[in-house]
């Protein structure tokens, strides 16, 4: 259990976020917890639909199961967060 | 007695380059400070300054130019235009008395090091001038702000912001600290006298002042732009100077000083000029876009400086180009959502009307920033205030030291460095670039972020970052600056479509 600062991308959004999770969290609960900097405060919520991560610039999602702490993104990092 | 004529002694009276008999002249100016790259003092001796003035002549214009500031100051407090005034330009008065005021004594010892250590003999002559300019625009802006005191304690921070953490502030010294503060005296100039004050300082004091005239404030507009007959006059110090690099194969260096100087300026004014023109002043009274503003003094005035002097336009021009859509419209959102950090209250600037001027002024607004600010407007004629502030900090970038912002769905990103092991965020790759230039001297800042995730910052929320900031310490923070009634009209077109 330690923190672990994120920097949030979240698609329709126009600031970079700064997010506090833990590394024993998963993609999800990652995305669930920047979604709350960003849907409806600056960004409109997108119902029935999930919302995915992935490495800054990347293609590809992470895993929604995959842990902070294994997915290779260093602390402050910047993460994009868009619906799926 | 007669006089003798101004042309019969001037030349005599600036020629101090004397030949030093008792000290190595390396110790008189030290490279460090003078910056002068090994060009001899002959060629520094033919610097040849465009505006020649004696202390006579000096001395008695800026009187002139005092006593008429100060004598519409007088005639038109008895308006009491405060009174009066649109909330957002109250918000324009604190946010630049704030943020200029004790800078201009900034400037002051900026000029004071041409003084003491250009190898110009004509620059140090014209800079003394330009020191006692800036300590006049010193002393007026803190007496002008003075008065609003006793009306409104956010207007202290006219006086206090530079002893402050506030983010704002933090942006704003990291700047002028590298550009005015801690180069040489060749590298300051280009960059403080001719990046800076050729083509930015326009922007403030006579683009705003267009806008001050129209919304009534004429003492502010007066003061501006007698403070703007100043910096016009010693703004001109860089030219001679690049002429004589340019010619004495220093042009690379010429070009990189502009390149970083020019691009700095342009982010801090976004905030400073871009957001109060575009968002603060009453739509009824606004003389041009900033993007319009920007199009003249900029795009085409100061481009044509750098071609006349045989220089080229800063390889990010493109850049720049697109960010005179956007980038402010960024910055106005996050300055507004995160009022509670400001020592003023920022105008939205987005009711119906003000919406269409800006989808006017920038096509495809709506579709971008305004989906944004739907949002927010939702939040707000449904009575949740609390749902428009933000519960987590912005990232800063490690340059500009400002919100990484971009138009949403388009161009928004970070741009990123690690070095020396620490991880780097930046809002473009201008921003990186800058700091590539030269990383020992930027790598030991910390932004706002930094400081907060190393724990400089306790308690470790946002009521102790607002206290960190100065906040409920100096003044409260902003709020809206018209207390949300620009959301009516939102609410009255809802009634009549219903």
């Amino acid at each position: 259990m330690a923190l672990f600062p994120i920097t949030s991308n979240f698609e329709g959004d126009f600031v970079l976020k700064l997010v506090p999770v833990d590394d024993e969290n998963t993609m999800a609960e990652v995305a669930e917890a920047a979604a709350v900097h960003s849907i409806n405060l600056h960004v409109a919520e997108q119902p029935g639909k999930i919302i995915r991560a992935r490495r800054a610039g990347e293609s590809e999602p992470f895993p929604l199961e995959v842990k902070l702490k294994d997915s290779g993104l260093m602390p402050t990092e910047c993460v994009d967060f868009y619906y799926e | 007695m007669a006089l003798l004529d101004r042309s019969e002694w001037y030349d005599i009276a600036r020629a101090t380059q004397w030949t030093f008999q008792y000290v190595p002249e390396e110790e008189i100016f030290p490279e460090g400070h003078s910056g002068s790259e090994g060009i001899s003092n002959e060629v520094w001796s033919t610097y040849d300054e465009p505006y020649k003035v004696t202390y006579r002549e000096y001395v008695d214009v800026q009187r002139q130019k005092d006593s008429g500031v100060y004598s519409v100051k007088a005639a038109l407090d008895r308006l009491d235009m405060y009174a009066k005034a649109d909330p957002g330009w109250i918000s324009i008065l604190k946010l630049h008395y704030g943020a200029v005021s004790t800078v201009e004594y900034a400037a002051a010892l900026q000029e004071s090091r041409y003084v003491r250590w250009s190898k110009a003999p004509g620059m140090r002559n014209m800079a003394t001038f330009g020191m006692l300019d800036e300590i006049r625009h010193a002393q007026a802006q803190l007496f002008f702000a003075h008065e609003y005191v006793s009306k409104d304690r956010q207007f202290d921070w006219s006086h206090e912001s530079m002893k402050t953490q506030n983010w704002g502030v933090l942006a704003a010294r990291h700047f002028f600290d590298d550009m005015l503060m801690s180069r040489d005296a060749t590298s300051t100039a280009i960059m403080a006298n001719f990046a800076f004050e050729t083509g930015f300082t326009n922007l403030q004091f006579i683009g705003l002042a267009s806008d001050a005239s129209n919304a009534g404030d004429f003492t502010f507009a007066k003061l501006i732009q007698s403070i703007q007959s100043d910096e016009a006059r010693h703004a001109q110090l860089g030219t001679p100077l690049l002429q004589i690099l340019i010619e004495n194969g220093q042009k690379d260096r010429a070009q990189r000083l502009i390149d970083i100087a020019l691009w700095r300026s342009w982010k801090i004014f976004t905030i400073l000029t871009g957001i109060p023109m575009d968002y603060y002043v009453p739509l009824e009274h606004r003389e041009s876009s900033f993007k319009e503003f920007m199009e003249e003094w900029i795009i085409d005035q100061f481009a044509r400086s750098l071609n006349e002097l045989g220089l080229d336009k800063p390889w990010y021009w493109d850049i720049l180009i697109r960010d005179l859509s956007e980038h402010h419209h960024g910055q106005q959102l996050g300055t507004w959502s995160w009022r509670p950090t400001l020592w003023w209250s920022p105008a939205a600037g987005v009711s119906p009307e003000e919406r269409d001027w800006l989808e006017e002024k920038y096509p495809g607004w709506n579709k971008t920033f305004g989906k944004c600010w739907d949002v927010l407007t939702e939040n707000l004629k449904n009575g949740h205030v609390e749902k428009t502030i933000p519960g987590t900090l912005p990232v800063i970038c490690n340059m500009s030291n400002l919100p990484i912002v971009g138009t949403p769905f388009t161009h928004l990103k970070d741009h990123p460095w690690e070095y020396g092991g620490r991880l780097y965020h930046f809002g473009s790759e201008v921003d990186r670039w800058i700091f590539q230039q030269d990383p020992e001297r930027y790598s030991q800042h910390k932004s706002l972020i930094d400081r907060f995730l190393s724990g400089d910052i306790e308690p470790a929320d946002l009521g102790g970052v607002l206290a960190y900031m100065g906040i409920g310490v100096l003044s409260e923070g902003g709020g809206d600056a018209h207390d949300y009634s620009w959301v009516d009209k939102y609410r009255s077109i809802e009634a009549k479509v219903s």
